[in-house]
Parts: structure tokens; C-alpha cells; sequence
């Protein structure tokens, strides 16, 4: 059964490093969501495999720049379930 | 609008993130939040199963099964973050291999310890334990039986093993896997404060200026606290962070100091920075004259071997490797005379400068510091000296016990504290830091356990690495693990843990919901409920002491570690197991089972099963009393009004923990200072009131080297320890098949001109050989941990490659924590 998985989570860069970390998050196929000049972005990641969104979250830990890389939510389900329902 | 499920998913995942990271959601966002209860999904908190942040996690369940975890918004330790592990949460209990019935090694229908594992129920599995036990208690007595448990035990699993063993078998034998990583700050907090855990806080975090890490790799253990750490570091320019390191790591990145020292030269590194506070006129004398004593800790401790090795025969003082005599304020000043910064130059290779820089930030009185450590520090021949120096410069200055001064000893499992520490099951303490050693300790615990005098021994059992030790001889023979994998982590594995294991006399009981190393090598094999499959309670390293609920089923016939320690007791009576004088003075204990004198005594079956009816709990279903309530409740009478006091129990259901003492419903952020900590009076300013006379001790200890050094045989350092997305042993991480993935094999890291000096390259299979045995594995040579020339680092959770093999069983004398982070080794092409 194809799954969809989903999470979100906040990414801490070298200030100076935040255009540099953005391009590279958007290369792993993140979206950000919102940014502080602090160094902190709002990232989604999705995939159809958890395998592939751990990869990429190993990667993401030890891009250049990135200090910190967190999770704050995770959800998976069965990939019809989350399409076949309409708000 | 017309929005699909996923957008609704989506548009949380965001606002939750947002929430976590301080930056307000973008509007798209925010207008969905409220379609939350789409996912119809039963939302719960619980403590996570892994570190020892102490993060708390919302569990999602459906028909009976974990489904999604998020960091949990309202914990004040996580603030909504989760890390990698505990995002795996929801993965850890359904891995394809769990244990669901006990497994007993048979031949020809009976139990034999060179049969293979059957399937047998839990009726004849208690049945052989509960026979070998009796056999051996009948034969030998109380001191061959022996339990190594965990500080993953929740708080009642611990309290309720120390009771069978301690009050029911009568015997001391019982200490946590913690040993192994926390024995040395326990005696480090004990030897300066007379009182263990820290004083501070995770709030310190906010209000330090100055970072130092001793040693922790906080970047990859501890990546919420980090997050925290990194949070301020960016937000606040002024605020410095000192990693110090025997390798390069993840940390470094946001150093602004980096220093990676030669292994064991900490020693010399502390001596120097408390000289340079001298020298400098840097002392808070006001401080110093009010509230610390100086003593002299006796020298030449030996290596904790065993006692005919060689390096313990010539040791001045491994018998009294504790010991300390009074010193005055001069003495210490002349005994720090060597410690210049060129000697730990010298020593450790950090430039002088550096050091001196180092120094100053502890010397600076308008520099707020907080310095963190965890198994770099404790795992060491000298850990509790290392312990007892870095309370030393936090002495000398007056920087303790306040906002963002404050030294803070790290813990990697989830209820090192809570438990372990906490509970007392060690083998030589009682809950709230009573000891078995102290008569008066003894009959208070008999007391508050309405046991008859004499019941509880006075003998200080065997600790972790004695008891492999032990077991080995034929001195230990029935045995029983909990929630831990003692084969797999457990120093020089083949020649002191495994023969025990596999000792013909021996019997041994591993409780765990997988077949790990250590199970396979046991007798009987009991399967176990884990985490949220019961109800739990565990203590942070802050203190912070948090409850969850039962929120799914356990499959198959597996219970949790407290069912089967209470069941296990229904075996036993008080005649079999007591001696005649503790019966023929208390005859109304005659002939009673233990369960009954232990947990249907009043206290522990106080409370009515009816009260636990919101959510399910197999062990008080079972027993027909709420069991975790009234085990808690007897507990907390140790420490209330001694310091240590707990809320009462259903307050921590409903809050996200609350750091101890709580005193009218009050939690203590920061101990031993007033305004703070209730239990120092007015005017004191500080009080070290776990010391008699309210002083901290700062201890003169000399730089002393390691158990082994490199050679021209074994010319490297060789040193382990955990990497991100593996926790401890693998146990449970290695069943997420993502993060086997992620990391699966481990390697050696080394550096690239040590690699190229013999001829080997990244990817080259390689031969790691110490004197106590070899593994292969491959060269590493880039990646997140960079080492230096003549050192290499090698992570310990593949069971497939054992490291512990090579590692030295050599222990700090004092606490009896093994040193998994030096010993020799050599390295060739394979």
C-alpha cells in the first residue's frame, strides 16, 4: 500500500549562511515556510517512503551551515486516505 | 475553499513548526489549525522512551496503535521540537522481530542451558526461574542471586525490583545499567554536595553568556538541548560556546573556542583554569569563606581492576580511593602550583592560549557559565575527580546555584535520574539518597516498607562490571536482566561478561520486547511491554519528573517489567527466603508470600483499581489494585520533607513534569540558593545543605594517567561512543528499518595521514586489534566526526560488530563506572 508521509520541522542556520542553506534545503526537495534573520527556517518535507524522508533528514543535519535541525511533526497514512477526502 | 486532507495535514504540520520555532505561521496556515480534529486521531502525552532530555511527545493512537508523534507545545523542556529518535517513536514497538511469549532454552521437553529456546508459557517459565532462585538462595544464600537493571525502568518498575531484592531476597545485588553512565556524577554531586543531581536547570540555558562543553557531543545526544543552546548563541551576540573534545564533532560548528585535548588530560586542563582564577585575584572570597571547605582527595586510585592486575598491585590507594583529609585555602593554591598553562599545553597539545582563554571566561565575574558534560566526563578512569573539578571552578567564583551559572551534568537515559538515581537502585543505596551501608538509612526503608528489623542487609552489593565479574567466577548464579543489553555494552565483552552469561552453574533471565545480543545469550528469555504500553513515570535530568498513561496493548503475551517483578514475588514465601531470627522476632510474617509483604502491604494496593477506568493498565487489572499509584506513593514518603519531595501522584498526569523538590505544589528550579530553593533559609544566600555544616567541598586532585596508553604495538587511542540516529545498543532503533539505513554499519573513523600511513583509504576493510580482542570494519575518513592523528572513534550500537570486544575493563575506583573512552589499539588492512 503506497503511503504518504509528511513532517515539518525547524531548521537552525549560520545567519550568515541562510540564503546558502535555503537553496540547499530546496535542492532536498524541502519547502520553507517562513524564516527569522535569526537563522531559523520552517521547512516541510514529504515522501512516499519514510526511508527517503530519514535520508534526507541525515543529509539536511550535515549540510554546511545548518547547526541544528529538529523535528516537530510526523504523519503517515495510507496515500488514497489523505487524497480521497475533501475538505 | 476546497482542500484536501493532505493540505489540512500540511497547514498543521507548519503551524506546529512555526509554534516551535517562535516565527508567527504564515495565514494560510493559521485559518486551517482548527480542522484538527479531522485526523481523528486520540491524541496523548508521554515522556519519550530515549535520552535523557526528558521531551515530551503527543502520541497519536488508532484502533490500539501508535500512528504519529509530534513534539509536544506545552513541554517546557521541547517546546514543540522533536529530534530524530523521537520521531521514530511511533516505530519503536513494531518492529517484526518482537518478543510475545517467554522463551526457555529446553532439550527433550525440560529446561537445559544447551537446548535451544522453546515457546513456553508464563506458568512454566516462573516456574524454572523461581526453582533456580530458590536453589541458589537455599544453597548460597542472598548474595548469589543478582538483578542489572536500567535507567529506562520507569520509576515504579525500578522501585518495585529494588524492593524484591533488597527487602525480599534480601540481598544487595542489584544495580542499573546507569552505572555504566552515571555512577561518576552520582559520586561527584555525593563527594562536593553531599546530595545528588544538579543543582540548575534547562532554564539556565536562557541566561548563560557562556557555553563549555566538557566532553558532550550535545549536537548529536542531546539535539533539543542543543537547539536551545544554538537558540541562544544566535540570539544573543555576546554569548560564547567552548567545545572541548578528543575528536572534532558536530559541535564545533558553533564554537567559537575549540579545543580537542589529548584523552585524560581534562585533569590538567581543570587544575590550570582553577590556578589562573587564583592568580588572577579572580576568586569570589566572600563566597569561598561563607560556603566551601578544600580537601585533599588521597591520590593513586588505581584503575578499578581487578585487584591482582598489575597497575592495581601498584597503586598507593585502590582501597581507599574516596578518601580526602582537610586542606586549607593556601594548600590548594600551593597544590595547583604545577598546573601552568604551558604543563597542560604539554599534556593535552591545546595551545596555551587557548586554555588561558578558557580560563578567563570562568575567571570573567560578569560572565554567566554554564558548563555541560555527560559520558566523556563520567566515563573515566578519574571521572568523579573530573566531576569534582569542574564543581571547583564553578566554587571558586560563586557561579553555581543561580540563573545561567551553573555546572550541568548531562544524562543519556531517560530515567538515569528518575530511576537509577533517584530510587536508589544501586546496589549500595536506598531512595532519596539513604544508603544500605547507614543502619539508621536501613530502618527507615524497613519502616516506611513495614518490613521487621534486619530485613534490608547491610552489605553494599555488586556493581555492574562485579557482577559480570562475578558471574564469571560461579559467585552469581541466578541472575536477571531488565530493560537493558548488558551483553552488547558491557566492557571487554569475551573474556569477563559472556563466559558468565554461559556459565554451566549459572541461570540467567533477560526481560526485553527483543531478541538482543544479551537475550540470546540468556537462559530464559521473558517478553515485555515497552513504553506507552504501560503506564509509566520517568525522571530528566533536570529533575523533572513526568507520568503517561497505558494508551496501547503489548502484543502477544508480552508484560511489563513491574507485572513480572510483582508476579515473580507470588513464587516466594517469607520461610524460604528469611532467616529464622528476622521470623522468630516478627512470627506474624510467617509464611506469607512475598507479593504480600511487599506490595499487598498496605501502602502499595491502597489505592482502587477503579481509579485507573479512563485508560487501560494491565498491571493493576491484574494485581486488582491501581499499582503505579500506590508503589509512587510509598516511594515519595522517602524524600518528602527531606529535599526531595514529590507532588502527589495525579498532579503529574495532568502537568508536564515538575522539577523536585516541589513543596507546596511549588517545583525548584534552582537548588541551594536562596529566594530559589525553599529549603535554604532566609539570609544564607547559599546553602549546600546535603553537606552537614551547609559547605560545598573543592577537592585538590593531581592529573594522573590513563589505565593504557598508545605504544609502539597498540599505537592508538581508541575511543567509542553513540552518533545521532542510534541510540545505545540499537536495540530498538536498529527495528526502524529508516534508521538502520541511515547508519547502517558502523565504522572507524580515522584521520585521512593516519589512514594513508598505512596504506589504507576511505572504504578499506580493516582489522581493529587491542589486547583484549579484535572486530573488522571499514575506514571512515571524512564525515561528522573528524579525529586527530593517533586517535580513532568507533560507535558501539552495531551488534554485528562488537567493540566491546577491545574495550578495557578498567573502571574510576570511586564510582565504579567503566572507562569506555580510552584504551589502546592497533589497526591493520584485513
Amino acid at each position: 500500500m503506497p503511503e504518504h508521509h509528511l513532517s515539518s520541522l525547524v531548521v537552525h542556520a549560520k545567519p550568515d549562511a541562510l540564503d546558502d542553506v535555503s537553496r540547499r534545503l530546496e535542492d532536498e526537495g524541502c519547502e520553507i515556510h517562513a524564516r527569522s534573520e535569526a537563522g531559523k527556517l520552517v521547512v516541510t518535507l514529504e515522501a512516499p517512503h519514510q526511508r527517503e524522508l530519514s535520508d534526507a533528514l541525515t543529509r539536511i543535519q550535515l549540510l554546511p551551515g545548518v547547526l541544528a535541525a529538529t523535528l516537530v511533526f510526523h504523519h503517515v497514512e495510507e496515500d488514497e486516505e489523505t487524497q480521497e477526502t475533501p475538505a | 475553499m476546497n482542500l484536501t486532507r493532505r493540505d489540512v495535514l500540511k497547514s498543521q504540520a507548519i503551524a506546529a513548526a512555526s509554534a516551535a520555532a517562535g516565527i508567527s505561521a504564515p495565514a494560510a496556515a493559521q485559518n486551517i489549525v482548527t480542522e484538527r480534529e479531522r485526523t481523528e486521531l486520540q491524541w496523548n502525552k508521554a515522556a519519550c522512551r530515549f535520552c535523557g532530555t526528558g521531551c515530551s511527545v503527543m502520541v497519536a493512537t488508532r484502533n490500539g496503535r501508535v500512528v504519529a508523534t509530534h513534539g509536544d507545545a506545552e513541554a517546557e523542556v521541547n517546546r514543540g521540537l522533536n529530534c530524530v529518535k523521537g520521531y521514530f517513536l511511533s516505530k519503536i514497538m513494531y518492529g517484526a522481530d518482537r518478543l510475545t511469549l517467554p522463551l526457555l532454552r529446553k532439550r527433550n521437553g525440560v529446561y537445559d542451558k544447551t537446548g535451544d529456546f522453546e515457546e513456553v508459557s508464563w506458568d512454566e517459565a516462573f516456574d524454572v526461574m523461581a526453582e533456580k532462585f530458590k536453589a541458589t538462595l537455599r544453597e548460597k544464600g542472598p548474595e548469589a542471586v543478582g538483578m542489572f537493571g536500567s535507567g529506562q525502568w520507569t520509576v515504579w518498575e525500578g522501585y518495585a525490583a529494588s524492593k524484591l531484592y533488597k527487602a525480599g531476597f534480601r540481598s544487595n545485588n542489584i544495580d542499573p545499567n546507569a552505572r555504566h553512565c552515571m555512577a561518576s556524577a552520582v559520586a561527584g554531586f555525593i563527594r562536593t554536595f553531599g546530595i545528588d543531581e544538579p543543582m540548575g536547570c534547562y532554564d539556565d540555558f536562557e541566561h548563560a553568556d557562556a557555553f563549555v562543553l566538557w566532553g558532550a557531543n550535545m549536537a548529536e545526544m542531546h539535539p533539543i538541548l542543543w537547539t536551545r543552546l544554538t537558540d541562544r548563541r544566535l540570539s544573543a551576540p555576546h554569548v560564547r560556546v567552548a567545545v572541548l573534545s578528543t575528536y572534532h564533532n558536530r559541535c564545533y560548528d558553533l564554537a567559537d573556542l575549540e579545543m580537542t585535548f589529548t584523552p585524560q588530560t581534562d585533569l590538567a586542563l581543570l587544575n590550570a583554569i582553577a590556578r589562573h582564577i587564583i592568580k588572577t585575584g579572580k576568586v569570589n572570597t566572600d563566597f569561598v569563606d561563607k560556603h566551601v571547605n578544600f580537601k585533599r582527595g588521597n591520590p593513586d586510585i588505581g584503575y578499578g581492576l581487578r585487584p591482582e592486575h598489575p597497575l592495581e598491585q601498584a597503586a598507593e590507594n585502590p582501597d581507599a580511593a574516596g578518601g580526602f583529609t582537610d586542606m586549607t585555602f593556601e594548600e590548594f593554591e600551593e597544590f595547583l602550583e604545577p598546573y601552568t598553562f604551558e604543563y597542560a599545553e604539554e599534556l593535552s597539545g591545546v595551545p596555551a592560549r587557548r586554555i588561558e582563554e578558557l580560563a578567563e571566561i570562568y575567571a570573567d565575574p560578569d560572565t554567566k557559565v554554564m558548563s555541560l558534560w555527560t559520558m566523556g566526563v563520567n566515563q573515566h578512569t578519574r571521572g568523579v575527580w573530573v566531576n569534582n573539578m569542574i564543581y571547583n571552578v564553578h566554587l571558586l567564583t560563586g557561579k553555581i546555584a543561580e540563573p545561567g551559572n551553573s555546572p550541568f551534568s548531562l544524562t543519556g537515559q531517560p530515567s538515569a535520574c528518575g530511576t537509577a538515581r533517584e530510587v536508589g537502585t544501586f546496589a549500595h543505596r536506598l531512595p532519596a539518597d539513604l544508603v544500605v551501608a547507614n543502619p539508621e538509612h536501613r530502618a527507615t526503608a524497613e519502616k516506611i516498607w513495614k518490613l521487621p528489623e534486619g530485613t534490608v542487609p547491610g552489605w553494599v552489593g555488586a556493581h555492574a562490571v562485579l557482577q559480570n565479574r562475578k558471574l564469571k567466577d560461579g559467585e552469581i548464579n541466578a541472575y536477571w536482566i531488565q530493560v537493558n543489553n548488558n551483553l552488547q555494552a558491557a566492557p571487554n565483552m569475551l573474556e569477563e561478561t559472556y563466559p558468565g552469561y554461559r556459565n554451566p552453574e549459572n541461570f540467567i533471565v533477560v526481560s526485553d520486547a527483543y531478541p538482543t545480543v544479551t537475550a540470546q545469550a540468556a537462559d530464559l528469555v521473558l517478553p515485555t511491554a515497552m513504553w506507552v504500553e504501560k503506564e509509566g513515570a520517568y525522571g530528566n535530568a533536570e529533575r523533572r519528573t513526568q507520568f503517561w498513561h497505558e494508551l496501547a496493548p503489548a502484543p502477544g503475551e508480552a508484560r511489563s517489567d513491574l507485572w513480572q517483578v510483582m508476579e515473580f514475588s507470588k513464587r516466594f514465601t517469607t520461610d524460604e527466603v528469611w532467616p529464622a531470627e528476622i521470623l522468630d522476632a516478627a512470627p506474624e510474617y510467617r509464611g506469607k508470600t512475598l507479593f504480600e509483604v511487599l506490595y499487598a502491604n498496605g501502602n502499595v494496593d491502597a489505592y482502587d483499581v477503579a481509579e485507573t477506568e479512563e485508560y487501560p493498565n494491565h498491571e493493576s487489572d491484574h494485581f486488582g489494585f491501581y499499582v503505579q499509584k500506590g508503589l509512587f506513593e510509598e516511594y515519595a514518603r522517602f524524600g518528602r520533607g527531606h529535599a526531595h519531595d514529590l507532588a502527589d501522584f495525579d498532579t503529574y498526569h495532568q502537568v508536564r513534569g515538575l522539577r523536585w523538590p516541589v513543596v507546596d505544589g511549588q517545583e525548584t528550579r534552582w537548588r541551594f540558593r536562596e529566594g530559589y530553593d525553599p529549603y535554604v533559609t532566609e539570609g544564607a544566600g547559599w546553602d549546600f545543605y546535603g553537606k552537614p555544616d551547609g559547605r560545598a567541598n573543592i577537592f585538590a586532585l593531581p592529573y594522573e594517567p590513563p589505565a593504557e596508553s598508545p605504544d609502539d604495538e597498540y599505537p592508538f587511542w581508541l575511543v567509542t561512543g553513540r552518533v545521532l540516529e542510534h541510540w545505545h545498543s540499537g536495540s530498538m532503533t536498529d527495528r526502524v528499518p529508516e534508521l538502520h539505513k541511515a547508519y547502517p554499519d558502523a565504522m572507524v573513523y580515522m584521520h585521512p595521514e593516519d589512514a594513508a600511513s598505512l596504506g589504507l583509504h576511505r572504504g578499506s576493510a580493516v582489522k581493529l586489534t587491542s589486547r583484549r580482542g579484535d572486530m573488522l570494519t571499514r575506514v571512515e575518513t571524512r564525515g561528522r566526526n573528524r579525529v586527530p592523528r593517533g586517535l580513532i572513534f568507533v560507535p558501539w550500537f552495531d551488534a554485528n560488530q562488537l567493540i566491546n570486544k577491545l574495550t578495557l575493563d578498567a573502571t574510576d575506583p570511586i564510582s565504579k563506572q567503566t572507562d569506555f573512552k580510552k584504551c589502546a589499539c592497533k589497526v591493520e588492512a584485513a
